[in-house]
């Protein structure tokens, strides 16, 4: 399964994977929400709405637009379960995928204009941990950010405006002030950095 | 700006992260559809961004739960697409599709997310590779723990006289359990479905039934093991438990389970139609 023609890697890890003991089950119970199984959506439902809503509400900020939005992935959950394919990857990636997703085109839909380029500057890389009602975090959350401080500066201020604050690797180079080709490097050399770390220590 | 291949590459961190623009989240996909070595690469940058979500995890709106469960009454559900499941393993599609019935019909509320949970891993070194599949340990220790559920909630009554619902869940729990059970299901002509786990090696099969409509107070649903010989009882299921599941000892390849509707009490031979059979094919 190691392609070991990926170019530019530096060496061969094996992806995070599932999260351990957790994302098995969650595979499994989207198998029996595919086929209307509403129990088991709950417990789907238990696992994914705290990420979800919590990475929704990072890149929207407001309350209930990030309730609005959850709600949609979550239902879009339900919806397209027997979409989800264990073979292309976890089902909470599956699941967050979506829902940043969701987020960010909702943000950038919105703000086409200019109003968020003249917050972005005021805001630039913000600590993220402001957002209230956070929950006791798992250890695989834990675990992230640690990784996530072990990238350098530029590494981590980039996937942190990129990934919590929802902008484009375009807007992250003029916040930062950097190339764009810089950005879009920094990005993927600290993600990168950031699976091996949590590989190694899975 | 139109980008090499090798500038494609280098994109992978940025689609990971949502962080492309329209036009070039197109172009990337279209590329990756193409380099598997970036597919490979998105996947475990997709992986690690869901990490960067899990450590950003909120504790959604108290009301949000009822919305969402709510929701999903009211909204239908995307069918597969077409193959993506062809490859699994019938008898693991099988194993889940009879634990989501269990959980269907139970009256009782197991939580989905527990049977499976506290089986993981158990068995370990069995040679059938199916089982090796650790999702399917799981649909097996699913079952195992869903049939002590169900036998929780059930009036057994056995011929076999077991000791005790004890001994009779560890009987069923070990059938379950067998690396060669297979599952035979069908419906009730009146309703009601019947699920037969059978172990070829054991001699034995579990029968669950659940749903099947309810009989005046003087009548019960009988379970029989039926050949050419003629038909012996494994047990009674009276029809006020929703679930009922038996075991039924020293069947052989070509057996029947058959169920029938008798006095209650039970009889010493079936006196009408069968409701439903299952042929054991082992």
């Amino acid at each position: 399964m190691h392609d070991m023609n990926r170019p530019e890697i530096r060496a061969v890890r094996p992806d995070p994977g599932p999260a351990e003991g957790e994302d098995q089950d969650l595979a499994f119970l989207l198998a029996q929400v595919s086929r209307g199984d509403h129990r088991a959506f709950e417990a789907v439902y238990a696992q994914l709405a705290g990420p979800v809503y919590g990475v929704v509400r990072q890149v929207l900020r407001d309350p209930a637009q990030s309730e609005e939005v959850a709600q949609e992935v979550l239902l879009e959950v339900w919806r397209s379960a027997s979409r989800f394919d264990p073979a292309r990857g976890s089902g909470v990636a599956w699941a967050l995928t979506m829902a940043h997703r969701r987020a960010v085109d909702r943000v950038r839909s919105e703000n086409a204009g200019s109003r968020r380029e003249q917050k972005v500057a005021s805001e630039a890389v913000t600590e993220y941990d402001d957002v209230a009602d956070t929950v006791e975090l798992s250890l695989e959350g834990q675990r992230a950010r640690r990784c996530l401080d072990n990238l350098t500066d530029l590494q981590g201020e980039s996937i942190k405006l990129a990934y919590y604050g929802g902008y484009s690797y375009p807007e992250v180079a003029k916040l930062l002030g950097i190339a764009l080709g810089t950005v879009k490097t920094r990005i993927r050399d600290g993600l990168i950095r950031m699976r091996d770390c949590m590989g190694v220590m899975a | 700006m139109k980008a090499s291949p090798d500038n494609m590459h280098v994109l992978t961190g940025s689609y990971a992260l949502d962080a492309l623009v329209a036009q070039e989240r197109t172009e990337f996909e279209r590329h990756l559809q193409h380099c598997p070595s970036c597919q490979a690469e998105v996947r475990g940058l997709r992986e690690t961004a869901a990490r960067l979500a899990i450590a950003r995890s909120a504790r959604p709106p108290a009301q949000m739960e009822q919305r969402v469960l709510a929701a999903t009454y009211r909204t239908r559900q995307l069918p597969p697409l077409a193959g993506l499941r062809l490859r699994r393993d019938l008898r693991q599609t099988r194993l889940a599709r009879l634990f989501a019935g269990w959980l269907a019909a139970g009256q009782s509320r197991p939580d989905a997310s527990q049977p499976h949970r506290s089986g993981r891993g158990r068995r370990n070194g069995r040679s059938n590779s199916w089982l090796r599949s650790p999702r399917l340990v799981g649909a097996v220790a699913a079952v195992s723990v869903a049939a002590a559920v169900g036998l929780g909630i059930t009036q057994v009554a056995t011929q076999h006289q077991l000791n005790s619902a004890h001994a009779t869940s560890a009987a069923i729990a070990k059938v379950l359990d067998a690396p060669d059970a297979r599952i035979e299901a069908t419906s009730a002509t009146a309703g009601g479905a019947v699920t037969v786990v059978v172990s070829a090696l054991q001699r034995e099969a579990v029968v669950t039934t659940s749903g099947m409509p309810s009989l005046s107070s003087s009548r019960v649903y009988q379970v029989w093991v039926m050949n050419s010989s003629g038909a012996r009882s494994v047990g009674l299921i009276s029809s006020t438990d929703h679930i009922g599941q038996l075991l039924a000892s020293g069947v052989r390849s070509g057996d029947q389970i058959g169920i029938t509707v008798e006095p209650s009490g039970g009889t010493s031979r079936p006196t009408t139609t069968p409701v439903a059979t299952v042929p054991l094919t082992t």
